[in-house]
């Protein structure tokens, strides 16, 4: 029970500090809105030229709220990691009676805590005032765990982007190309159905659709349905990621290097 | 006055000169840093490719006036972060007293303070900013000058955002991360087709978020050879050129007050 | 204002406006972000001196006491609110960019070395940004390079030079253009001793050589002791000393230290003012406090108990002193050394 207590305190930390950064918060949440409307009227000169999905364009700016706001809400802590690595920092942290990439992912869910019910009320208002229509309320409600589960595993992920620092000078611009994948692969901003099938196939051997598409999907074609495969999906990723950063990071202490001096 | 300017720009090629041997340095992470990010770039693409290859036209804009746009605001952003880079670093170097070194020597603290970084990945920004133009099939003999000089205007007009958007941090602590957003924002609106935005919107976008500058107003110029469009385009970006340089000037002012916050020791 | 000084302050003023929040409370954040609180905090407080053409100076006091901000307003990097300022004859704020011709500036938490190019990089810089010919150029950076003994270290990247050597060309970097006045915020912060003593003999040899004035801030007192012949005290925001190293501790503290090796395994002193700091057997380090107990009566009183091997009188530690103003005891009023601008120092 201790060891939660532990990880809980670390997650309390950076929920704290996340509700301190507000300019950052309030910076995301006008970017989010800003995005919103962008698309908004992306998918209405679309919809002027023919709808190639089987979906209304009201739909599908919800959709981009949903798949948004599981991508801001997320901490990247990757570049932290980075930087403790790259100072030495994180040396002086192995010896402490707590796991490094364990807190590390604690501290991402203490400040999810904070930025995902701001943003989420971000991507509901704006949604709604630029469509004028609300999704079926199941739907919504059904959002809300997927996303933040959702959100979860993508923090994990993050933390081993960062765990690749022990190895790489600047694992920076492999976080540029992964978040790109993640925007196609994950359908971030068009559903899947739209891309070419051998496209849609190669998404699907990544945990990307699960952790955008997925959930967002809910409040095109709603939840019922889609929510137990979901489920197991997720379930498969997130101990995939888990598994992952416990290895990446079992690699990384067997062969730090720590320069002093 | 012509011996100074001949000594100031004397400074500038050296500051350039430092900053891009400086970015080289670690030639591994440079390489990686281009490359990545040129592969962002072409990622991000494949949105468009889906989208076009569905509906094949927006409101009259097509695949190539969607990769010119895409490529003139890359490779204007692009050459500003390799030659001043130091101008999204702004509000950090306000906030830590990294200006205070620049001020005790006898040289342009603006100019300075823009020149003392290069950014690696922005050299992929421009190396697939100028592949999109390419690609678009706008470019030919006829017109390589033309877009040669819009991209020199949209980075004088990147220059002038950042400048302006970063100098916030003279009014208020940490603020980079807002401006950063700002900054992010204005590209956003920068790589969507002009004609999705109407009204108020479109105002917007060509005075406080000013990305008709930094792509709209160019890619008409590079399509149509319009004279107009090209003298309004020199006309604005010089407009927010001045604007900003006054910006950051009545900052170091407020910095030299002590008045922005209580540093003392 | 007398132009044949190198800097001459004259009621100095600076005042900054600080924000400070709230005591936590459940609302007080927001009442923070709606009706900020701000106070006034004086800074410099009619701070008035006068340094030498050539002088060494250490301006030194506790950590928010006005250094750094005095420092900021000579090299121009703030405006005062009231006061006038004259370095080499111009006011720093009004003609920074000429005055940046004239004046150098080591700043101890800061940088203006390149951090992944050689030093030489960094050098062939700052001769555009001074305006030096390449001809000059040249001559100086052979100089400080054998002055400096940076020779193997100038083209390696300044990432891999340690903190010691990367000082030195720091220091080397502020001397390149031969300025008139050195500033120096720090310069031997996070040094060992080693390189400190090196750091110091330079400054000391280069300003003798250039006939440079320095202004040096520290809270080392070697830098001040081995480096600077003067010292001048801020403590929220005024002087309360001003005059020769030397004075300061004669005049300041009153005490001084007597190290004995006697014949016997332990001596006692029944003195008033006589103070045993340190006892091992046959040794004993006392302090006393000479205008209680003359000196001559505690040796006397030691050679009464048996004969004397070796006899030490010092000063005491410079740090002592220093900390005795922060916490403004043992004030005595003595009139220094007269200097250009006499100051009384402080009760």
């Amino acid at each position: 029970m201790s060891t939660y207590r532990k990880y809980w305190a670390f997650a309390r930390v950076a929920a704290s500090e996340a509700a301190n950064q507000r300019a950052e918060l309030y910076g995301r949440a006008l970017f989010f809105a800003v995005i919103l409307g962008v698309f908004a009227a992306l998918w209405r000169a679309v919809a002027e030229a023919g709808m190639p999905l089987r979906a209304e364009q009201e739909k599908l700016v919800w959709y981009l709220a949903a798949t948004e706001w599981i991508l801001l809400s997320t901490p990247q802590r990757h570049m932290q990691i980075q930087d403790e690595v790259r100072r030495g920092d994180v040396a002086y942290q192995l010896p402490r009676p707590v796991s490094y990439p364990r807190a590390a992912l604690a501290q991402c869910l203490g400040a999810l805590l904070v930025r995902a019910p701001l943003l989420g009320v971000v991507a509901f208002v704006s949604a709604f005032a630029f469509t004028g229509r609300m999704p079926a309320l199941q739907s919504l409600l059904w959002l809300v765990p997927f996303g933040m589960l959702a959100s979860a595993i993508l923090a994990e992920l993050y933390v081993a982007l960062g765990l690749l620092s022990f190895w790489l000078t600047d694992a920076t611009p492999l976080y540029w190309v992964t978040g790109k994948l993640l925007f196609i692969l994950g359908g971030l901003m068009l559903p899947l159905e739209l891309y070419p099938r051998w496209l849609q196939r190669v998404a699907l051997c990544t945990p990307f659709p699960s952790l955008l598409a997925g959930p967002g999907g809910f409040l095109i074609n709603g939840a019922e349905q889609a929510a137990p495969l979901l489920a197991l999906r997720l379930l498969f990723w997130a101990c995939f990621s888990f598994g992952l950063v416990e290895l990446l990071f079992w690699r990384a202490t067997r062969s730090l290097q720590v320069s002093g001096g | 006055m012509l011996k100074n300017l001949a000594n100031t720009a004397r400074f500038c090629w050296a500051l350039l000169r430092t900053s891009l041997k400086a970015v080289t340095a670690l030639r591994g992470s440079f390489l990686l840093s281009m490359t990545f990010m040129a592969l962002n770039n072409a990622t991000f693409f494949v949105f468009w490719w889906v989208l076009l290859g569905r509906v094949g036209t927006l409101r009259g804009w097509y695949m190539a006036d969607v990769q010119l746009l895409f490529g003139i605001s890359a490779a204007g952003f692009g050459l500003m972060q390799a030659t001043l880079g130091g101008a999204v670093h702004l509000s950090t170097l306000i906030d830590e007293g990294g200006l205070d070194p620049l001020l005790c020597q006898p040289k342009p603290t603006l100019l300075y303070a823009l020149g003392c970084r290069s950014q690696a990945s922005a050299f992929g920004d421009l190396f697939s900013g100028v592949g999109f133009m390419l690609l678009s099939g706008y470019l030919s003999w006829h017109s390589a000058a033309r877009a040669l000089l819009c991209v020199l205007v949209s980075f004088l007009a990147y220059t002038a955002i950042c400048i302006s958007f970063f100098s916030l941090a003279f009014g208020a602590k940490k603020t980079h991360s807002l401006s950063r957003q700002l900054l992010d924002i204005l590209i956003t609106f920068s790589l969507y087709p002009e004609p999705l935005f109407g009204g108020p919107l479109r105002l917007v976008l060509f005075t406080l978020l000013p990305a008709g500058f930094v792509s709209y107003l160019p890619a008409r110029v590079v399509k149509s050879a319009s004279t107009s469009d090209l003298l309004c385009l020199m006309a604005g970006t010089a407009f927010y050129l001045w604007l900003a340089v006054r910006i950051f000037q009545a900052g170091l002012r407020r910095y030299a007050s002590g008045s922005r916050f209580g540093v003392f020791g | 204002m007398n132009t044949a000084l190198a800097i001459e302050l004259s009621g100095l003023c600076k005042s900054f406006r600080v924000r400070r929040a709230r005591a936590v409370t459940r609302l007080s954040s927001v009442k923070d972000f709606i009706s900020p609180i701000s106070e006034h905090v004086i800074a410099v407080d009619h701070v008035s001196f006068a340094i030498q053409p050539g002088e060494r100076v250490a301006f030194i006091g506790p950590n928010g006491a006005g250094k750094s901000t005095t420092l900021k307003v000579l090299s121009g990097i703030l405006h005062p609110d009231a006061g006038t300022a004259q370095v080499l004859g111009l006011t720093p704020w009004r003609e920074r960019q000429k005055l940046g011709f004239h004046i150098g500036t080591v700043f101890g938490q800061r940088s203006q070395l390149w951090y992944h190019l050689p030093a030489r990089d960094t050098f062939e810089l700052l001769g555009h940004v001074y305006e030096l010919s390449p001809a000059r150029l040249r001559e100086r950076l052979k100089a400080l390079t054998e002055a400096f003994e940076l020779g193997p270290l100038l083209d390696k990247p300044v990432s891999q030079l340690s903190l010691g050597e990367r000082m030195r060309a720091e220091v080397a970097a502020s001397l390149l253009h031969r300025p008139r006045i050195l500033f120096l915020d720090e310069p031997t912060i996070g040094l060992d001793v080693s390189a400190k003593a090196t750091i110091r003999t330079l400054l000391e040899r280069q300003s003798e050589q250039d006939g440079a004035t320095l202004l040096l801030t520290s809270h080392d007192t070697g830098d001040m002791e081995r480096v600077c012949q003067r010292v001048i005290v801020i403590h929220t925001g005024r002087v309360v000393w001003d005059g020769s190293i030397a004075e300061l501790r004669r005049g300041y503290l009153g005490k001084k230290r007597v190290r004995l090796l006697s014949e016997r395994p332990a001596l006692s002193f029944a003195l008033p003012g006589v103070r045993l700091v340190a006892e091992a057997a046959y040794r004993c380090e006392l302090e006393v406090s000479v205008e209680v107990t003359p000196v001559g009566r505690v040796i006397a009183a030691a050679l009464e108990q048996g004969a004397l091997h070796d006899l030490t009188i010092e000063d005491p530690p410079l740090d002592e002193i220093i900390q005795a103003f922060y916490r403004k005891t043992s004030y005595r009023t003595v009139d220094p050394v007269p200097v250009p601008t006499p100051i009384r120092v402080a009760q």
